[in-house]
């Protein structure tokens, strides 16, 4: 019976969770003025300057380390919030891109298609990104410093200076970025 | 509680006929073959079940086996209904496919492990063989039904895909009723009240599955129209050009 319970219990859960999901993806993305008043800017140098290997060797070097392990703590959750800001920006770049795909023109659609999926490879880079942020702000040895995460980042930082370079002229979005 | 029973089975079957009918009269069943499989399945096997128990003199336990065998070839179609709304709503955007393959696979080992645990944990609740088989059959198929639904849609959410279209309402159809009948699944050994009551809300959990299929279908007609009239060519490819400089490295 307790099984049987447990198992009651998960399929509920399962089917809360289902609709609650399924109501956010059938209800209407909104118009692309709106989402544009939703970007939010990315202060790239600052950003880059927080996953610096070079500005936390140099922080370790000069701080105590109880100090700096509070610093380096502090820089990787302004780190994660900068990513999470790139990410809603691509989330709407994706918006685009779908509203793109419905055109009655193909090269259109195609430019949608092509910045659709672009969009969607920066969102995965942010989901891989804040995991491992998180990750260094618990054991700072496996922070920015190590060479794939190095690498990580500085893809995500790429990303981000675009996107804060993204120029939108219809809805004013690059005065928001 | 006889018209319920009766309403409950019929009802849901002529509303699949009419799907199906839309379905093929719009030419979709290429999109999604395997379901528009299972759909003629699930149909096929209604009127043969209908049939035996309506008019046949067969003893009750062919009606059992036949019961038993259609819920295996209906899982396992159920389960190629699953990769097929994977490979339309994900997997098939050729930059996400390579991280989200592992991801579901992962997700799928752990359902397999969940509904072999359940399964053992349930099987033998009843002495007869039939029904057992039933059982496990139904409980397995039904958990990893709407568990890789439910991670369809939070891969989904995770990325900000949107799934706007009738492939969408299949996939919520599919989670609503694998949840539901996940949920009641269990009870099916708990003496023939239980059997009955958990009939009654699968068949229940099954009309509101069609349902949404079928309002998804007619939806699809009114898809919204391109709502930025101002956006230009140019303006994608430079947006476009800027996200291919960030993701090639």
């Amino acid at each position: 019976m307790t099984i049987a319970m447990i198992f009651v219990f998960l399929g509920l859960l399962a089917l809360a969770l289902t609709i609650y999901l399924a109501k956010g993806q059938l209800s209407s993305g909104g118009d692309l003025q709106k989402l544009s008043t939703q970007l939010r800017s990315v202060d790239v140098a600052a950003f880059c300057n927080l996953i610096s290997a070079s500005e936390q060797d140099y922080l370790r070097g000069h701080l105590p380390s109880r100090e700096f392990r509070s610093i380096h703590r502090e820089r990787m959750l302004a780190a994660v919030e900068y990513v999470r800001c790139a990410a809603r920006n691509a989330a709407i770049l994706i918006r685009l891109g779908e509203s793109a795909r419905q055109h009655s023109d193909p090269s259109v659609r195609e430019a949608g298609e092509k910045l659709l999926e672009n969009g969607l490879r920066l969102r995965l880079y942010a989901l891989q990104l804040v995991p491992r942020l998180y990750l260094s702000m618990a054991f700072p040895k496996f922070g920015p410093a190590s060479n794939p995460l190095a690498d990580a980042y500085e893809n995500m930082s790429r990303q981000v200076v675009r996107l804060s370079r993204l120029d939108f002229p219809t809805h004013d979005m690059s005065s928001a970025l | 509680m006889l018209f319920a029973r009766y309403y409950l089975w019929i009802g849901p079957h002529v509303l699949l006929a009419v799907f199906l009918v839309c379905l093929l009269r719009r030419k979709l069943h290429g999109q999604l073959p395997i379901f528009t499989s299972f759909v003629i399945f699930e149909l096929i096997q209604f009127i043969v079940l209908f049939t035996i128990s309506r008019h046949s003199p067969l003893p009750g336990a062919i009606y059992g086996w036949v019961l038993v065998f259609g819920e295996g070839i209906s899982s396992i179609l159920g389960f190629g209904v699953i990769y097929e709304l994977a490979n339309e709503l994900l997997l098939s955007r050729s930059s996400s496919a390579s991280v989200l393959r592992p991801g579901l696979r992962a997700m799928l080992a752990v359902l397999l492990l969940g509904a072999a645990i359940g399964s053992g944990a349930l099987y033998g609740i009843s002495m007869q063989r039939v029904i057992n088989t039933f059982e496990v059959i139904d409980f397995s198929s039904y958990l990893i039904q709407a568990g890789m639904v439910l991670g369809l849609f939070v891969f989904a959410r995770a990325l900000r895909f949107s799934w706007r279209s009738w492939v969408a309402g299949v996939a919520l159809g599919f989670g609503v009723s694998g949840c539901m009948d996940l949920a009641s699944a269990a009870f099916r050994g708990f003496g023939k009240t239980s059997f009955i009551a958990v009939d009654l809300t699968q068949m229940a959990a099954f009309h509101v599955c069609v349902v949404i299929w079928l309002v998804s279908l007619f939806l699809a007609d009114h898809a919204p129209p391109f709502p930025d009239g101002k956006l230009k060519l140019s303006d994608l490819e430079l947006w476009d050009q800027e996200l291919q400089r960030m993701v090639r490295r």
